[in-house]
């Protein structure tokens, strides 16, 4: 301690300091304008590097025809993302643009959290019903990146060694699925399984629609208890024949991603997928992969297959850009050049303009997607509008009361009632 | 503010003889200034980031609060709905419970049993010592969590080594009969600190009490009965109580086990980390700061039952 003094300099630094820290804190929040007096605009967006590395591509591209703004990606992976952006948006801070997926658009928008876009981007190269699904009561809320189909991943070189036959998917039916699948576990003598239980509440929406029940009716269940209970049946079935592995182990891959999949890893023949994930799939596995329709109901009239935006972009209703806000959506989903970057990332381009343009440089996987597609669009049904506020939850909500039935803790009866007793309380409003 | 008196004076009372009178005053309250100075960046820290957001918290568990809209007032409501209309939240109590139950305890003595044998005078201690901790080290930590998902597995190593013996283990992470069980013994696993602080203590009875025992005839079963536990139970009064808190407030091992969801079946949603879904998931910040409080009354409660307890059983060989 050898002088006052030294020591209220060293104390007015260590101040100094706090008082910068703090001034950065505050200073770095919301849009505006950056020092070289061009507009800045926040995107946010999910994903993996790769996608990274496109997003940032397509941005450059946008901001060297647009010399005024500066675009800013914001870049999360997928858990994370809403958590991520719910707090932004609570601190006032949310992004210009903000990419959102179908189960997200009514938790955002019906919270005046988004901007209309009608007429503000170009849509018209977008099929209607799929640009339907963007919009609330009349309001376009979201524009659709591109689309996907759930639909049933194959391995035609397992099944074939397994010493079963890839079915006819124009008329296959449930039961046909079950002993498909336990024939390959039974063929490969084990090293293979069949295929995979998934509880994506989509699987469950198109064996509704075979019945000709919908999956949701306003903001409640459409589907009756015994639909729900048969849909179980057949998971049981799989089961109890082999054809899917035993409860506790669908429930440890179920929670795994697709690389690690039973078909990613070429211990499984099939599985159920959205489409677009077929390029990691294929990625994973190393070898030939389909897509198959999926089995119906015993004399149903429709397949129930739908098509769903992969991903919406969308723009804060709060934003100071609104104008290039829109812009930059605009030339994410309607520019070739942007189309050209992106390719089959964000689902299969929804504007057909863009498809076209894109067509010949997709990847193997996506062109085989987009061959399916269009060979099964006319039996296709329409796409469901964006589901009620509160459905985030409902891929858990299912999970965890399919899970209470496959390891037999609660009868198909008991947990159809619980499940459709608290799935409606979240949807409810 | 009592921490800041306590970090001054003594500090002003060894200057104090040194110099002479009142310019030495008048510098120690010049000291103290500069003190408070230099705790302001730690002081304002403690307001703006922990004792606002506390009451912040407060004020949301009597919210409808999405994140994404204004609060709107409700009172009690959260508090209501989570005793009697939520099954999901006395279930997370529950899985919580037996958690903290069946963990804690075997955390204690599995650390005791191994503080005992180090205690031993080993050769190359330290070197043990230091590998013992490790696991407390990692055990929090992700990719431990990650680990365990794959050891645990339906092809994981444990049944690798199960198959050796003919035997097919289930999916241990998989099924909801034994999902909680491996969490459980991830937090066993961690033993390291409550052993070092069980070490600290053993090193603190002095060796004649050893000695005089063994002159009288006490066999090691005897003396570890007689001597080493009295002598111990502040020590391990204060591994309980801290072991407690901390596995009632666990999350990420159940957070990265089961994904994220707390399954299968609901078998490993750890209080806080449903708490977590229903804050930034189902979008009810309100009620997980409900929750929050709950879980902090229910702490409080727990720690002092276990301080009203402790004299009965607590023996600190200073006040007899």
């Amino acid at each position: 301690m050898s002088s006052g003094k030294k020591m209220w300099s060293a104390a007015l630094l260590a101040t100094a300091v706090l008082a910068v820290t703090a001034a950065c804190g505050s200073g770095s929040g919301g849009g505006g304008q950056s020092a070289d007096g061009k507009i800045k605009l926040r995107f946010s967006y999910w994903g993996s590097d790769a996608r990274q590395k496109m997003t940032e591509e397509a941005i450059k591209k946008f901001e060297a025809k647009n010399p005024t703004i500066d675009v800013e990606g914001e870049f999360s992976d997928w858990a994370s993302y809403y958590e991520t952006l719910a707090t932004k948006v609570a601190a006032n801070d949310a992004p210009d643009v903000i990419t959102i997926e179908i189960r997200g658009l009514r938790e955002y928008a019906d919270r005046g959290t988004l901007a209309d876009l009608a007429s503000k981007v170009n849509t018209a190269d977008i099929d209607s019903k799929v640009l339907g699904t963007g919009a609330i009561d009349g309001k376009q809320f979201a524009i659709p990146t591109g689309v996907n189909a759930f639909s049933l991943m194959v391995n035609p070189g397992l099944v074939e060694s397994s010493k079963a036959k890839l079915p006819d998917d124009t008329k296959w039916t449930w039961d046909d699925y079950v002993k498909l699948s336990s024939q390959i576990t039974e063929g490969s003598g084990g090293k293979v399984t069949g295929t995979q239980l998934s509880w994506n509440p989509a699987y469950l929406q198109i064996y509704a629609a075979q019945k000709g029940e919908p999956f949701y009716n306003g903001n409640k269940l459409g589907m009756s208890p015994q639909t729900i209970k048969d849909w179980w049946a057949v998971m049981q079935n799989l089961i109890k024949t082999k054809g899917a592995p035993d409860a506790a182990k669908s429930s440890e891959i179920g929670a795994t991603s697709i690389d690690q999949s039973l078909l990613g890893t070429n211990t499984g023949a099939m599985g159920m997928w959205w489409s677009n994930q077929l390029g990691a799939a294929s990625k994973a596995s190393g070898q030939e992969l389909d897509l198959l329709r999926m089995p119906k109901v015993e004399g149903a009239t429709t397949g129930g297959m739908f098509l769903q935006p992969a991903m919406f972009y969308s723009a804060s209703s709060k934003t100071e850009h609104a104008a290039e806000a829109a812009k930059f959506i605009d030339f994410m989903i309607n520019d070739p050049e942007a189309g050209a970057i992106i390719l089959s990332d964000r689902g299969l381009p929804a504007s057909s303009k863009v498809l076209a343009a894109v067509k010949d440089k997709l990847p193997d996987a996506d062109k085989k997607t987009l061959e399916f597609i269009d060979k099964v669009k006319s039996e296709l049904a329409d796409p469901p509008p964006a589901p009620p506020k509160g459905s985030s939850a409902m891929e858990d909500i299912l999970t965890r009361y399919s899970e209470e039935v496959m390891f037999g803790r609660m009868t198909p009866d008991d947990a159809v009632q619980k499940f459709i007793t608290e799935a409606n309380a979240s949807i409810a409003g | 503010m009592t921490d800041v008196s306590v970090a001054v004076k003594p500090r002003a009372a060894t200057i104090k003889p040194k110099g002479g009178g009142h310019r030495s005053t008048q510098r120690s309250r010049r000291e103290a200034r500069a003190a408070y100075l230099f705790l302001a960046p730690w002081f304002i820290g403690l307001l703006v980031i922990t004792v606002g957001p506390i009451f912040a918290s407060l004020y949301l568990s009597f919210t409808d609060y999405s994140l994404l809209e204004e609060a709107k007032w409700v009172g009690f409501d959260n508090y209501v709905t989570m005793f009697t209309e939520d099954p999901r939240f006395i279930s997370s109590l529950k899985v919580t419970t037996i958690y903290v139950v069946v963990s804690v305890p075997m955390q204690l003595a599995f650390a005791l049993a191994l503080a005992l044998v180090l205690d031993r005078g080993l050769r190359g201690l330290s070197f043990y010592r230091s590998i013992f901790y490790l696991p407390s080290l990692l055990g929090g930590s992700v990719a431990i969590a990650i680990l365990w998902r794959k050891v645990f597995g339906a092809d994981g190593l444990v049944n690798a080594v199960l198959a050796i013996f003919g035997i097919q283990g289930p999916g241990w992470v998989g099924d909801p009969d034994t999902a909680l069980g491996t969490l459980i013994l991830l937090h066993v696993w961690t033993f390291g600190a409550p052993m070092i602080i069980f070490l600290a203590g053993l090193r603190q009875i002095p060796s004649s009490y050893y000695e005089a025992a063994a002159v009288d005839g006490a066999g090691p079963l005897r003396q570890f009965k007689s001597i080493t536990l009295p002598l111990l139970t502040p020590i391990i009064f204060f591994n309980l109580v801290l072991e407690i808190i901390k596995s009632f407030q666990s999350f990420t091992q159940a957070f990265i086990v089961s994904n994220g969801k707390g399954g299968p079946a609901d078998s490993t949603l750890f209080y806080t980390l449903y708490l977590y879904l229903e804050g930034f998931k189902n979008y009810d910040m309100g009620y997980a700061a409900a929750m929050a409080w709950v879980l902090l009354v229910i702490i409080a409660a727990l720690t002092g039952v276990n301080f009203l307890a402790s004299k009965y059983w607590v023996f600190y060989g200073d006040t007899k």
